[in-house]
């Protein structure tokens, strides 16, 4: 214990006012409440071959956060890559371009009726679950994530974040799959489906049916489980370019679970407004942990009263800010691109933060941030 | 700060054939208590440090079967928790540069236990460091932990542990002795 062997004076009083500190905290028993949670899960023996991975690449914070989550939620991810219509089936093509997907919906079999609303416990869905999405050789679709909101007063609230990824195959699967069982490259962001098990993604006029195996485990409070049913709204409906359709989630065939342990998920749910659950600030490039030149340019979308927002630089190392400014969106109010340069910044390691000040009290809210290197 | 790392040391021989409950048991006992301190120093919210090491210990016992060793537990539990504890930090820290005020004022103001002046100090003068340094010194003075360790729970190099604490230090030093 090579730090800790002086007697500087120093050292005693961190020693002494930390321990001072933290003995003031008298947590409660919890040990029947983690009980309680560990005997709600059911727990194959299975090996998790992807807690390995997660694990190993625990450097820094994103990963191991990630397979936190999951770990947490989820101990029986086994079956993850065996997933019904999975990449490996699409190499031949039925062609249609993503953008024609939705237009071309499948024949008609009857819309699943109004929600059962009244009926309270799972109840059979609907026979006609509709016809699988249409495969297509390649495809750029948005995956959304929650992150934390800051700035505002209530701690803890979440927004979606939307990153691309190209897929091949079944679009919409092939997106859900991405929020079920993988890491995304910004350690400020994390899917708290992951881990569930997605079992099929259906079309019928006006409906996607998402079924699982498995719904993911994980209980939140009600306003973080709204955000994070919309995570998967927002990336089904993306992915097939589908905003107004709504998307049932079905575990195997049933509706009726409660989602997260708060929403109801008997109907089918529509996307909510995207001033209510998306993040008003996203920044697109640099993107996470990637090395740039200089000078850097920061682009990204806004969503900002009179379309200002601010942005500055912290030096990793020092934290301390290195430059600093203002940019603009390209329309008010409107989730619209903004763009700006940095220059001069000496090779190291930075992070940018882009935010809106409050109109109220001038703090930053809505920060979205990425680290990076300068050449 | 003592941390009971030596509780295991005599009863070796068993507790590999722990369960995943018992040990779930065991290390809750021995633990509990400073990993939720810890996350109430790293994060100023007790509320929130109780949450996360209660997901650890959920995790914790999920996983048994590849642990199999309270000492590996222990490592895995301060690891998880610090690790969520930073990320929520790292916000926390962004926007209390702005709005130190916004913030919940400290572990617990409900709590009616007062600081001695001189832990006050200290615990100010953390407040003003980067998200990283408070975090070794958290782990350094409070976990008792030791370079290495600090390495591996934060996943950075023993390099940045030593140059993170050295600066640490040196700002601290520099604060508390303006303040006398």
């Amino acid at each position: 214990m090579s730090l800790h062997d002086s007697n500087d004076p120093f050292d005693d009083l961190m020693r002494r006012a930390l321990a001072e500190e933290a003995d003031r905290v008298e947590p409660a028993d919890a040990l029947p409440e983690i009980r309680a949670r560990v005997r709600g899960r059911r727990r194959p023996p299975t090996r998790r071959p992807w807690i390995l991975t997660a694990g190993a690449a625990a450097i820094g914070t994103a990963a191991a956060i990630g397979a936190f989550t999951v770990l947490d939620d989820n101990a029986k991810n086994a079956g993850d890559d065996q997933v019904a219509g999975g990449p490996d089936t699409t190499t031949s093509v039925t062609g249609a371009p993503l953008s024609s997907a939705p237009a071309t919906a499948t024949e008609p079999s009857a819309a699943p009726t109004a929600p059962a609303a009244t009926s309270p416990g799972a109840t059979l869905a609907p026979p006609e679950r509709g016809k699988p999405e249409q495969v297509v050789k390649s495809a750029v679709v948005p995956v959304y994530w929650l992150g934390n909101r800051v700035g505002t007063n209530r701690a803890g609230e979440v927004r979606l974040y939307r990153t691309w990824a190209k897929v091949q195959g079944r679009p919409a699967t092939e997106a859900v799959q991405i929020l079920t069982t993988k890491e995304p490259g910004d350690p400020d962001y994390y899917s708290v489906w992951r881990g569930a098990r997605l079992n099929s993604v259906t079309r019928s006029p006006g409906l996607i049916t998402v079924d699982f195996k498995q719904l993911p485990q994980a209980r939140l409070d009600a306003a973080e489980a709204t955000v994070a049913v919309q995570q998967l709204v927002y990336t089904v409906q993306g992915a097939l370019s589908a905003d107004t359709e709504r998307v049932q989630i079905t575990e195997q065939g049933r509706t009726g679970t409660k989602l997260f342990g708060q929403i109801d998920s008997s109907s089918p749910l529509a996307r909510a407004k995207s001033n209510d659950v998306q993040a008003l600030i996203w920044i697109t490039s640099p993107e996470e942990g990637t090395s740039v030149p200089t000078p850097v340019k920061v682009t990204g979308y806004g969503s900002a009263f009179e379309a200002h927002l601010n942005w500055r630089i912290l030096d990793v190392k020092t934290g301390h800010v290195v430059a600093e400014g203002p940019t603009r969106t390209a329309e008010a109010y409107k989730f619209t691109p903004f763009a700006f340069v940095v220059d001069k910044l000496p090779p190291g390691y930075y992070t940018v933060e882009v935010f809106e000040s409050s109109a109220r009290d001038g703090r930053a809210t809505s920060t979205d941030s990425k680290s990076f290197m300068v050449r | 700060m003592a941390q009971p790392a030596v509780v295991y040391e005599e009863d070796v021989a068993h507790e590999s054939s722990w369960d995943a409950d018992e040990a779930l048991t065991a290390v809750y006992t021995a633990h509990y208590t400073s990993l939720v301190r810890l996350g109430a120093l790293l994060l100023r919210d007790t509320g929130t440090a109780e949450e996360i090491v209660q997901d650890a210990f959920v995790a914790m016992h999920g996983r048994w079967h590849r642990l199999r060793d309270p000492h590996k537990a222990l490592a895995y539990l301060r690891t998880a928790v610090v690790n969520r504890c930073r990320s929520r930090q790292r916000h926390l820290v962004v926007v209390d540069k702005h709005t130190p005020r916004s913030l919940p004022d400290e572990p617990s103001a409900e709590q009616a236990v007062l600081r001695t002046v001189e832990t006050d100090r200290v615990i100010e003068a953390m407040r003003t460091l980067p998200e990283k340094q408070r975090t070794v010194m958290v782990l350094r003075y409070y976990g008792d932990l030791s370079e290495a360790e600090i390495a591996e729970t934060m996943g950075i190099s023993r390099g940045s542990v030593k140059s993170h604490a050295a600066r640490a230090s040196k700002s601290l030093r520099q604060l508390l002795e303006q303040t006398v």
